[in-house]
């Protein structure tokens, strides 16, 4: 930040040492572009007209993992490994006998592209969700979010990192 | 075609990429560049220099001009600079050499924050008076700006600077689409935990949430009448092909499969819609009309195709519209375009960095995507007439998914 603005201020010094004071918006071409730093609060977010917002937990602040382990899968799949049965099936013990919300979350791995990566994740969790609904569990307690390739668990960039990253993170939120 | 892919790999890159389009897709346009001289500006010579290196830029990108010297160009321009009492004013001429005629002369105000601005509008009426077409060097670019695990969404100008943030969220807001005005960009938004649609205005920075169903809401795209919009949504079980009114409600559902529709793209005329599905396997390109039916199937080859992105050349351009897309071959991804004739994807980009994003300038000539070298990545232009790359001014952070504005 310091940086940023020492180098900012000898190209202004510069440009004005050159009788050129208040031309901020010109850049050489060598020149590294940022976009202006994060400021102030969002606009407030206006309900769009007529569009229902469904059935949806209300979740405030980040969802916490780690009460399940991940369910994985293969390379461009969607199928539940019988190897990854059991880890759906602790889930459902988990949600017998209350009335917690679950929310699947469908991620993938680095090698598809960004928007089809959404797609193939909300499939994943929905996969998790179809074993679950198949082992008792009401859909309507199910929520489902994709980040595609978006925060893998593994920063890693080979098949140990990818196959951490092709998986369904579980998160209950109670009633 | 694999050897000579493999044999072009080790040439340098710009080489690759116009051996392609010399050959290939874009048969009959007239993709010569005219030879245009730049002499400058006369007046304050600090104002005058920085004038002149924007306006070679400009030209340069272009597409249309090639920069040259007086002795060897078709049209040489000239300028002067004065400051007045509200500010600047720039005179800009041009004149063909063979015929001594004067095509271009004007007087732009200006100040000195906004140099950037009208010499861009100064050389979209240099290509308007040599061309007759719309230049594009007063269009925008959105597109996600991304550091760490945060990413938002920044608009820039065509040639990479003026980069402003638009959202502010420190969340995820992906996959922006420009509305036919030039006025709102819509975009897939993580910012209350569920993928949602929201739309922006990229002047007040009012926002709207414009779908939010249960599961997956992503992959919008306006009409061309910016009336409806096309969209990817999960609420009937998985994911889905939808439009729907862009103020809100007239939902319909386009597609009915066991596998994922997502990334529509509306074609020129409004009619109808290309989009990805993995229903019969691999991704790849399918088009249906907009109010549903039976789709058809574009790509065949190669196994993996996505992104697809349809041009929107004016009606009067003698580019035709083409669908580009980002194929998936060796394990790289690669810009490519549909040839609607051969059915078969023509590689534009490929080599050793995974290129992404394909998104056109509204002259359907170039179009911009993101490159990815060492997990970082970065927006380039192509020229798809003549193969050229250029890489935009490089932003702290990775820069993805972008969107040509209007």
């Amino acid at each position: 930040m310091r940086s940023r603005f020492l180098s900012h201020a000898v190209v202004v010094t510069l440009i004005a040492t050159l009788g050129l004071t208040g031309c901020k918006n010109f850049h050489w071409p060598w020149q590294k572009k940022t976009p202006a730093p994060a400021a102030q609060q969002p606009p407030p977010l206006g309900e769009g007209a007529g569009i229902p917002s469904g059935e949806r937990p209300i979740i405030t602040g980040e969802l916490t993992h780690g009460q399940f382990p991940p369910v994985y899968f293969d390379f461009d799949s969607v199928k539940i490994r019988p190897s990854e049965v059991a880890k759906l099936e602790a889930v459902a013990a988990a949600l017998k006998g209350n009335s917690n919300k679950l929310v699947i979350e469908g991620y993938c791995d680095e090698r598809g592209t960004a928007e089809y990566n959404r797609a193939l994740g909300e499939r994943r969790a929905e996969a998790a969700r179809e074993k679950l609904v198949a082992l008792g569990v009401a859909a309507s307690r199910i929520t489902t979010i994709s980040y595609g390739r978006d925060r893998p668990a593994d920063l890693g960039h080979d098949e140990t990192a990818w196959a951490k990253n092709r998986r369904c993170e579980f998160s209950i939120v109670k009633e | 075609m694999h050897a000579v892919r493999n044999s072009v790999l080790v040439i340098a890159l710009v080489l690759c990429s116009a051996a392609y389009a010399q050959s290939q897709v874009v048969v009959g346009v007239h993709a010569q560049k005219r030879p245009f001289a730049v002499t400058g500006f006369t007046g304050d010579p600090t104002v005058a220099g920085q004038l002149t290196e924007v306006l070679k830029n400009d030209v340069w990108l272009s597409g249309c001009l090639a920069l040259a010297q007086s002795s060897e160009a078709e049209f040489v321009q000239q300028g002067n600079v004065r400051s007045d009492t509200g500010g600047l004013t720039i005179e800009c001429s041009v004149t063909q050499t063979a015929t001594k005629k004067t095509i271009l002369s004007r007087s732009y105000p200006g100040s000195a924050q906004d140099l950037r601005r009208v010499v861009h509008v100064i050389s979209d009426d240099i290509v308007k008076a040599i061309t007759g077409q719309r230049g594009i060097a007063q269009t925008k670019i959105a597109f996600v700006w991304s550091r760490g695990k945060v990413k938002e969404l920044a608009v820039m100008d065509y040639d990479g600077y003026n980069a402003r943030q638009l959202t502010y969220d420190k969340s995820i807001s992906v996959h922006p689409r420009w509305s036919p005005n030039g006025r709102k960009i819509i975009y897939t938004s993580f910012l209350q935990t569920f993928p949602d649609i929201l739309e922006a205005d990229i002047y007040t920075h009012q926002r709207r949430r414009v779908a939010s169903f249960p599961g997956l809401n992503s992959g919008a795209e306006f009409s061309p009448d910016g009336l409806s919009i096309a969209l990817t949504l999960s609420k009937d079980g998985n994911p889905e092909l939808y439009t729907m009114n862009a103020n809100g409600g007239g939902l319909q559902r386009l597609t009915h499969t066991p596998g994922a529709e997502s990334s529509p793209t509306w074609s020129p005329d409004g009619q109808s819609i290309a989009y990805v599905s993995d229903d019969r396997g691999s991704p790849q390109i399918y088009l249906i009309s907009k109010d549903g039916g039976e789709p058809t199937r574009l790509t065949v080859s190669p196994a993996y195709n996505t992104e697809p992105n349809w041009s929107h050349p004016p009606p009067d351009s003698e580019i035709k519209p083409m669908l580009a897309l980002t194929s998936r071959v060796g394990g790289r991804f690669q810009i490519g375009i549909y040839d609607t004739a051969t059915r078969e994807v023509v590689p534009k980009v490929a080599d050793d960095a995974d290129n992404e994003d394909p998104s056109w300038a509204p002259d359907g000539r170039h179009l911009v995507f993101a490159k990815t070298r060492q997990w970082r990545s970065r927006l380039y232009m192509l020229d798809v007439l003549t193969g050229e790359q250029v890489e935009l001014p490089a932003i702290e952070g990775g820069a993805s998914e972008p969107a040509w504005g209007p």
